[in-house]
């Protein structure tokens, strides 16, 4: 079996992150890696070129337009759309990584080699409708994942997180593998979307077994998007991993999560249009307390990782209306609304870094004041905050608006308002950060921490976050590009949808 | 320059955020360059801004300028980028584009730090305030009505008093909850008219059932009444108000609160006819409790600055009343008085903010025997006092007396009853004024040692004179002859309304006012209520 040239393209940008990843094990075997700046500048710019190589042949590939598939693997727009969103976070979250495991002095190579373990399971994850591959995927990007949330091994908290992200996660993934083999036992194939036209021959489209398989495979997506009630592990995963690791999971998690739901509910399961239609009202009803629940329970928060943490559910909770709505626009909404939130909650996370809060010193009283002292930052700040507020004319506004369109349109008033509603409460939390930045001075107890501590320079952490605030700018004013000239062509040439 | 004859009105509002950013990017240490080089921008602006709308003899259907370009079609919904001046909004951007400047002078040494910062916020207001009034997208329109929290959101939090998070984060909010409601109105209507043209979107709006068409209408009013802010959704406003720094409250209640009345003459009225008529009794209802309860609540302040924020819920109440009166002359009127509104209440915020910055203190107790120490302030503030409550010859007379007039005359069985209510507003508001201008500025110099009155030692300066003197000639130009301010407005008002109440007998009382009134209105002062309480 030989692969032709064209597939070889399609499979390089799978293959250069691992191959950067096993580089920088061999270089992490070096004991010195914690003395010696040039090891680890090596690898860290081994994990950068891994990265920006794999970025590379994706643009590549995205200029050719969708590859047919192989091995299962489906290197169509969809599934570029998904490298590149992964690509691009794993590139902003090794920048913001060499300055925070320098703050909190445990740079270890392991973690660039698990990182990018894990961004090429995210691309395996997004790029098939194979049950085995996809399950091969889900594991290959959480079980990096797992070990990266605990990975500064110096702070207990920070292991007991991992320990928590890793069990539920074992659950949800038991759940997920479980709902794949009851789909193959009534349909005899792996292919999902040959199981969906087998089932619906033999009229067992609404089989009570068919629904719990894609009831179990659901809750396995659901858990990765940190949808109520499968949210529990979210606020303590992210609050025990280092900053930029828990930015990159809010991130790709969720954004790898949609696009794979997106890939296999709309997608493979169209030909189940009854189930379909039961998920929807079960989506709805998730979507609703995912609301709820994230927004009034980020609103008590008084540390800023846990605050995002339930922001980042509650941005679930917008996505999954778009579900809801379930037409051809707003998963293009979907897909838009993920390229602002990775710009928007990446740069949140990296302001962390930027401001140089390290460890459990990341409440809102650490923040007082910082955003005088870093006016550039202050500026970012201002950006991200008032974006995921979704206020305009900041491109957090455009996602939402995308998807409150598309609920108006097909019906769902009353969901269109619940969302608005979600929203003004969250602008409450949003605004506290810029409260905390802006509108109050330091305590004194801040000033003292901070003379003790060396001045912060976090230059590449400071670069990423301006990159994103660029981002979150561009989606704003330049919206439709983005929706026309990305979002939507993933989705016309990726799922077949809009034709 | 072919690009600037081509998009007038884009330069105007944007050039103000272009000089914002770049104000925002000059380091701290030049703040005092910073605040110079944005009040000379802003300057220019206005200049601009007199030169280009006046100069312009109007189109045809009454447009000044403007410019309309498709944008960009999302979610199946094509946004046109349309900005236009018209007879609607040519008082109101002048007003604007006027204020931003005169405010930066007048307030030029209230703020000590961050001085960069603050013209730069000050700008980019200017930029959503201009951009919302002169929206002909309703999308664009949004856009604009939202963004324009943002600065005013920090100017507020960071440059206010004491309880200026809370303050700040109640007007965000308060704002942001009847927009976002509104935004789902905008939404339906948009998905049924394929579109955010406003005419597009008023043609879909008279094909729905008129309990769909009313719910549409109450939250376009909500999302507008709270900017007005209309009883009872005005508790933000003395809060904003009294926190925010001189500059804040000048332009909040001399542009951001004239963009409700504004929202609804151009947008919720026009868009839905039936709905409007049918809710103008409850509109004017709450106008009338506007109109008593803010004098009432006015007049028991303390605080000098919280009595003129209430007053401006009853101020703002007349705009609110002449517009749900449905008549020519009645809306008129409400054009006026939010001109009226937007200069008295402006400067008195201005007038206010001289004092405070003497004396730091706004507590009317505090003062007594003021005129004695700074006799040209005090005389200034007696003219924007008495321009306040309606003195013939000055501004505010005038647009509330066509209010009333039209109220009393609008036809609707509470009409009568509601402009007598009314009037009684109008003599609270001369108690309220005049009695705190009695207490703060006349009777025995308060020698306290830590009174205000105390800590007086200058009178005005030439350059807040020189702030103070173009307010003082439009108070009394636009009481002496008010024409020239809403002779524009006439003939999209009158349109406007022979367009809704086309069927309804009542059009023929609204006739005789029309003409004479700009001239005609001190002759008829004998009739009206407002002169015997004023003298």
């Amino acid at each position: 079996m030989s692969l032709t040239p064209s597939q070889w393209a399609a499979l390089l940008p799978l293959l250069i992150p691992v191959f950067g990843a096993c580089v920088i094990v061999i270089m992490s075997l070096d004991t010195d890696q914690a003395t010696t700046k040039w090891i680890r500048g090596a690898m860290y710019g081994t994990a950068l070129l891994a990265v920006a190589g794999s970025f590379w042949y994706l643009t590549d590939l995205w200029k050719a337009g969708s590859q047919p598939a192989f091995f299962q693997l489906h290197m169509d727009r969809l599934a570029q759309f998904t490298g590149i969103f992964v690509m691009v976070a794993a590139a902003l979250t090794v920048l913001q990584s060499w300055d925070h495991f320098h703050q909190e002095g445990w740079v270890k190579g392991e973690t660039l080699a698990l990182l990018l373990f894990s961004a090429v399971g995210m691309m395996l994850f997004a790029s098939t409708t194979h049950f085995v591959t996809l399950f091969l995927g889900l594991e290959l990007f959480s079980i990096p994942l797992y070990a990266l949330v605990g990975t500064v091994r110096a702070r207990s908290e920070s292991a007991e997180g991992g320990m928590k992200y890793f069990l539920t996660g074992a659950v949800a993934s038991s759940c997920f593998l479980m709902g794949g083999v009851l789909i193959y036992g009534l349909s005899g194939t792996f292919d999902l979307a040959a199981a969906a036209s087998i089932l619906t021959v033999k009229g067992l489209a609404l089989d009570p077994l068919v629904l719990v398989g894609a009831a179990l495979m659901l809750l396995g997506f659901l858990f990765k998007v940190s949808a109520v009630p499968f949210h529990q592990w979210t606020p303590d995963a992210y609050e025990a991993a280092p900053h930029p690791i828990a930015g990159f999971m809010s991130v790709a998690t969720k954004g790898v999560a949609f696009i794979a739901l997106l890939r296999v509910f709309p997608g493979s399961f169209a030909p189940l249009g009854a189930l379909g239609m039961k998920m929807q009202a079960v989506v709805a009803i998730l979507a609703v307390a995912t609301l709820v629940l994230g927004n009034l329970t980020a609103l008590v928060q008084s540390n800023v990782k846990r605050m995002l943490a339930y922001s980042s559910i509650s941005h679930a909770g917008y996505l999954l209306l778009g579900f809801v709505a379930g037409t051809p626009a707003a998963y293009t909404g979907v897909l838009f609304y993920l390229v602002i939130y990775l710009a928007m909650n990446m740069g949140a996370f990296g302001l962390l870094t930027a401001f140089g809060l390290v460890g459990e010193h990341t409440t809102f009283e650490d923040l007082r004041g910082l955003g005088w002292k870093r006016p550039a930052m202050g500026f970012a700040a201002a950006v991200f905050m008032l974006s995921l507020a979704g206020i305009p004319p900041l491109g957090g506004f455009y996602g939402k608006y995308m998807i409150f369109r598309e609920l108006v349109g097909t019906g769902h008033v009353g969901l269109a308002i619940l969302g608005v509603l979600a929203s003004l409460v969250s602008a409450y939390y949003y605004l506290r950060l810029l409260v905390a930045l802006f509108l109050q001075a330091p305590s004194a107890e801040a000033e003292r921490l901070a003379s003790d501590r060396p001045a912060v320079h976090a230059p590449l952490a400071g670069a990423a976050v301006l990159v994103c605030a660029v981002i979150v700018l561009a989606g704003g004013f330049l919206q439709y590009a983005l929706v026309d000239g990305f979002a939507k062509r993933a989705l016309v040439e990726g799922l077949g949808l809009l034709r | 320059m072919t690009w600037l004859n081509l998009h007038p009105l884009t330069f105007l509002v944007f050039a103000p955020t272009l000089l914002g950013f770049v104000l925002m990017a000059l380091p701290h240490k030049v703040g005092k360059l910073s605040r110079l080089l944005g009040f000379l921008g802003a300057l220019a602006i206005f200049i601009l801004s007199l030169a280009w709308l006046l100069g312009h003899t109007p189109a045809a259907g009454g447009t000044i300028l403007a410019e309309r370009a498709p944008w960009f079609t999302l979610v199946g919904l094509p946004v046109d980028y349309a900005l236009a001046v018209d007879g609607l909004n040519l008082w109101l951007v002048l007003l604007t584009t006027f204020l931003v400047p005169l405010t930066m002078l007048g307030t030029w040494n209230s703020l000590k730090d961050r001085l960069g910062t603050f013209a730069a916020l000050f700008l980019l207001l200017e930029t959503g305030m201009l951009g919302a009034l002169v929206a002909q997208d309703l999308f664009v329109f949004y856009l604009f009505w939202e963004a324009m929290l943002i600065p005013m959101y920090f100017m507020i939090g960071i440059w206010g008093g004491d309880e200026r998070r809370y303050a700040a984060n109640k007007f965000f909010l308060y704002t942001l909850s009847g927009s976002l409601l509104w935004l789902v109105a905008l939404l339906y209507l948009a998905n049924k008219a394929g579109g955010f043209n406003p005419a597009l979107m008023a043609q879909a709006a008279s094909a729905l059932s008129f309990g769909v068409q009313s719910w549409l209408f109450i939250a376009f009013a909500v999302a507008f009444a709270i900017k007005v802010p209309l009883f009872p959704l005005h508790t933000w406003l003395p809060d904003a108000h009294v926190q925010a720094p001189t500059a804040g409250s000048v332009i909040l209640a001399g542009v951001l609160l004239k963009l409700g009345g504004y929202g609804f003459i151009r947008f919720a009225i026009p868009m839905f006819p039936q709905a409007a008529m049918h809710y103008a009794k409850p509109i004017a209802l709450l106008s009338v409790i506007a109109i008593v309860y803010g004098a009432l609540v006015a007049m028991v302040q303390r605080d000098i600055k919280k009595l003129v924020a209430y007053s401006s819920v009853s101020h703002m109440g007349f705009v609110m009343l002449g517009l749900a009166s449905m008549t020519v002359i009645g809306t008129q009127g409400a054009m006026l008085q939010m001109l009226n509104h937007g200069i008295s209440t402006g400067a008195l915020f201005l007038l206010v903010g001289m004092l405070y910055d003497r004396a730091h203190t706004r507590m009317i107790a505090d003062f007594g025997g003021v005129a004695v120490k700074m006799p040209i302030f005090t005389t200034f503030f007696m003219i924007v006092t008495l321009s306040s409550i309606g003195l013939p010859l000055t501004n505010g007379f005038v647009g509330e007396f066509w209010i009333l007039n039209g109220t009393f005359l609008s036809g609707f069985g509470w009409g009568r009853l509601y402009a007598c209510l009314a009037t009684s507003g109008v003599l609270l508001g001369a108690v309220y004024m005049l009695w705190m201008f009695m207490r703060v500025f006349w009777g025995p110099e308060n020698k306290d040692e830590d009174s205000g009155t105390h800590h007086l030692h200058t009178d005005l300066n030439a350059r807040e004179i020189a702030v103070m003197l173009p307010i003082v000639v439009l108070i009394v130009w636009m009481g002496v002859h008010p024409k020239t301010f809403v002779a524009a407005s006439e003939a999209p008002v009158t349109a406007l309304l022979q367009e809704i109440k086309a069927p309804a007998p009542r059009v023929f009382v609204l006739k005789p006012a029309v003409p004479e009134a700009p001239e005609g209105s001190e002759t008829h002062a004998p009739d009206a209520p407002t002169a015997h309480e004023v003298h």
